[in-house]
């Protein structure tokens, strides 16, 4: 009787410490992801209570020639920025991991652009790619390049930019990277050495192998953190030129909170949301053929 | 363990503590014998310093005598901002929006109609100037006062013209005086580029996109409009609207895409010294009355060697066109005290302190009525360009249309495509047309449906 009165107790405690992030969670999360599910089936401006108007919502969608721009954007941002980020991340964190002098200096160089805001980075690369005052054009004079790209300013060379900008953040890909390489087992490279394996065979044959978990949680990382990308466009290119780097995120928010369009911004979250999941586990579903588990 | 767990719950229950007997207060003292209006407004700086002068004389003043404090906030993104707290139920009781957000705000209810209040203090449209007047109004009704309004005319460098003054003579142009029309214009605007031997611009004439503020306007000074507010139609294939579009874009083939873009991107903000004309880089410029505050802070050695006149129009007998705008006073639906709000809208609307505050951020009147002291004092020296212009038939306010959100979202998409020469405004504006129209439509459609029968849009009654 003692111990159950015990355990009512500690479970009214644990619920009690709980309940701060439970009440927040159901009141700022979950409410509104299922309130955003029934207004996505609805006409609703905010002003005036929601209208139920059935599927018309992503109807509308499947016929706005801007919402298969703005996917169209945000796809290959995604097919070219994850992939090329996720490769470029992994050596530069392979190279880091090369006993050296200095080794955390470099550590900290790579990191630090991570810690940057994000508006003061954007401001940062504003200034780089001006066409006319930038550091890049300005190196792209000097090696000979009389009319370098007008970058943000170019509807043809505004994304490229952009997918540019986004390696200047894989310091945090890079460090989660380096903590896989630090687990891989020493033994599996002095018997890779004893089997005369050369430097790209360990990276193919050893490492890779080892630290695929870790590519795996990147790159389902990544495909979240691609799909919802709004910040940064947001603030250098407002979408232009010629709606060139206006992303999905970008038109969901202007629906919602420029147009008060907000049944259609939900119809929008929820097929992204969709997309997100559909992509993750197909993402998921390959892995049993490319991820391997210490252990197993 | 015991010492442990009573430091970790000082620690917990500390901060807290601290926070709410030692933390942030309120600074404004609020009377509490008086009705607190909350009054949200977009002005930082300056603005807010000179627009707070003017609450804070109302409070000693009018607000003392009939028991009413206004609270200024300043708030970011206000128009956003006013929506979202208007369909929360917890509006602001005024708000200092923009006058082209009223027919937006007042077509989805979000805005207290003002007719009766206006009426009853003395407010009517002999009140104002008649392009600001109608400004205010939504399917005839009135949801807006203005708190400072501007028009745009054109501003030149003179010492950019007396510098090339042999050359605009031999061109047969008169460099003492700015250009009549917009062939002129363009006549003026060749002399006065000075080109680097690569192609890219020196010193340009005149650049339509630059700032560009006004471009959507620009049928205006052809005599056209792409809004037909008698039968609630997009007029963007009117001959006019088309022209006047081809006369943007043709400064994008004269000079070169390539070459206009990397100037533009050469230039800083509007108000610091790398704007183009206050750089001394743009020798003509559209903008608004304002911009005389700007050079006078930022550039004063240009005090005295610019000008400002009518803004050419495509025909000479066309005259003092102008676009007028203005920042306004709204009271949004569900405000708790809507009689006392009016008060300090009504006392902003007073002619002296419209003056003041007209005078202090450099714009020009609302009113019909404008006194020599003003026009006297005013900082603009063009003042009475802009009043001319401000009172002329010829003026026109942002057309009244509940979506132009969608609608600037096109035309900034369009302006980007006419620049890089990817389109032609003859093949672009037919579609432009038909998207904006079906937006229109569909919007009107919604907004019937939302609402009772006898309540509907204007315009058309569209079957579900």
């Amino acid at each position: 009787m003692r111990t159950q009165s015990k355990e009512l107790k500690d479970f009214l405690k644990g619920m009690g410490f709980l309940s701060p992030w439970v009440i927040g969670f159901v009141l700022f999360t979950a409410i509104p992801i299922g309130l955003s599910l029934y207004y996505s089936f609805c006409d609703y401006s905010l002003l005036q209570p929601p209208a139920y108007i059935g599927w018309a919502n992503y109807r509308e969608l499947f016929h706005d020639p801007i919402f298969w721009k703005t996917v169209r954007n945000t796809f290959l941002y995604a097919i070219v920025a994850l992939p090329a980020g996720m490769f470029i991340a992994l050596g530069v964190a392979i190279l880091l991991n090369v006993k050296m002098r200095g080794q955390t200096i470099y550590r900290t160089i790579v990191f630090l652009p991570s810690l940057v805001p994000a508006v003061a980075s954007a401001m940062l690369w504003l200034w780089l790619f001006n066409a006319k005052l930038g550091l890049i054009n300005l190196a792209l004079r000097k090696i000979g390049i009389s009319e370098p790209p007008l970058w943000l300013a170019d509807a043809t060379w505004a994304m490229p930019a952009l997918i540019l900008m986004s390696f200047w953040g894989v310091g945090n890909t890079v460090i989660i990277y380096l903590a896989g390489l630090q687990d891989v087992p020493k033994e599996l490279y002095e018997a890779a050495d004893l089997d005369g394996a050369g430097a790209f065979q360990k990276v193919w044959h050893v490492t890779l192998p080892s630290i695929s978990p870790v590519i795996f949680f990147n790159l389902v990382m990544g495909i979240i953190g691609t799909l919802q990308v709004f910040g940064t466009p947001y603030i250098m290119t407002g979408g232009g030129p010629a709606r060139s780097t206006y992303f999905y995120t970008m038109y969901l928010y202007d629906n919602a909170f420029t147009y008060l369009r907000m049944g259609y911004a939900s119809a929008m979250a929820w097929v992204q949301l969709l997309v997100v999941i559909a992509l993750t586990a197909l993402a998921a579903w390959t892995s049993k053929h490319w991820v391997h588990y210490q252990g197993k | 363990m015991r010492v442990l767990r009573i430091a970790l719950i000082i620690l917990l229950i500390g901060p807290g503590l601290g926070l709410l007997f030692f933390g942030p207060r309120d600074t404004a003292e609020l009377p509490r014998d008086r009705v607190i209006v909350d009054y949200w407004e977009k002005w930082t700086g300056n603005e807010e310093t000179q627009m707070r002068s003017i609450v804070n004389a109302f409070n000693d003043t009018v607000g003392k005598e009939k028991g009413i404090f206004v609270r200024y906030l300043s708030t970011s993104s206000v128009n956003q901002k006013t929506l979202i707290a208007t369909a929360a139920g917890v509006p602001p009781d005024i708000a200092g929006i923009w006058d082209p957000n009223v027919p937006q705000f007042a077509a989805m209810d979000a805005l207290e109609p003002l007719d009766g209040l206006a009426e009853a203090h003395g407010i009517t449209a002999g009140t104002y100037k008649p392009v600001h007047w109608k400004a205010c109004h939504y399917d005839g009704k009135l949801y807006a006062l203005i708190s400072t309004p501007y028009d745009v005319a054109l501003h030149y460098n003179k010492s950019l013209f007396a510098a090339k003054s042999t050359e605009l003579r031999a061109a047969g142009l008169d460099p003492d005086r700015p250009p009549n029309t917009i062939a002129e214009l363009d006549a003026y605007a060749k002399v006065l580029d000075t080109l680097n031997p690569d192609g890219s611009i020196q010193v340009a004439g005149y650049l339509p996109l630059e700032p560009g503020w006004y471009a959507t306007y620009t049928p205006f000074w052809f005599g056209g409009s792409w809004w037909d507010d008698e039968n609630k139609r997009f007029t963007f294939t009117d001959p006019k609207v088309v022209r006047s579009f081809e006369w943007i874009q043709s400064y994008y083939r004269r000079l070169g895409q390539s070459a206009m873009s990397e100037f533009r991107s050469g230039t800083g903000n509007f108000d610091s010294p790398q704007n183009p004309f206050m750089a001394e880089t743009l020798a003509m410029e559209q903008q608004g009355t304002f911009l005389a505050n700007y050079i006078h802070n930022t550039k004063p050695s240009m005090d005295g060697r610019w000008a400002a006149a009518a803004f050419p129009s495509d025909d000479p007998a066309l005259t003092d066109v102008t676009y007028c705008t203005a920042d306004v006073l709204v009271i949004p639906r569900g405000a708790k005290h809507v009689n006392e709000a009016f008060e300090f809208i009504a006392y902003v609307n007073r002619q002296d302190v419209m003056e003041r505050l007209c005078s202090m951020h450099c714009k020009t009147s609302p009113l019909a009525n404008v006194s020599a002291k003003f026009m006297n004092e005013h900082a603009n020296p063009y003042i009475a360009v802009f009043e001319r212009l401000a009172a002329s038939p010829n003026a026109h306010g942002t057309p009244p249309v509940p979506i132009l959100p969608q609608v600037g979202e096109e035309l900034g998409n369009f302006f980007q495509r006419l620049s890089s020469l990817e389109i032609t405004p003859a093949e672009e504006l037919p579609l432009m047309q038909a998207r904006l129209q079906k937006k229109y439509d569909e919007f009107i459609k919604r907004q019937n449906n939302r609402k009772k029968p006898a309540d509907e849009m204007p315009g058309q009654s569209l079957e579900n």
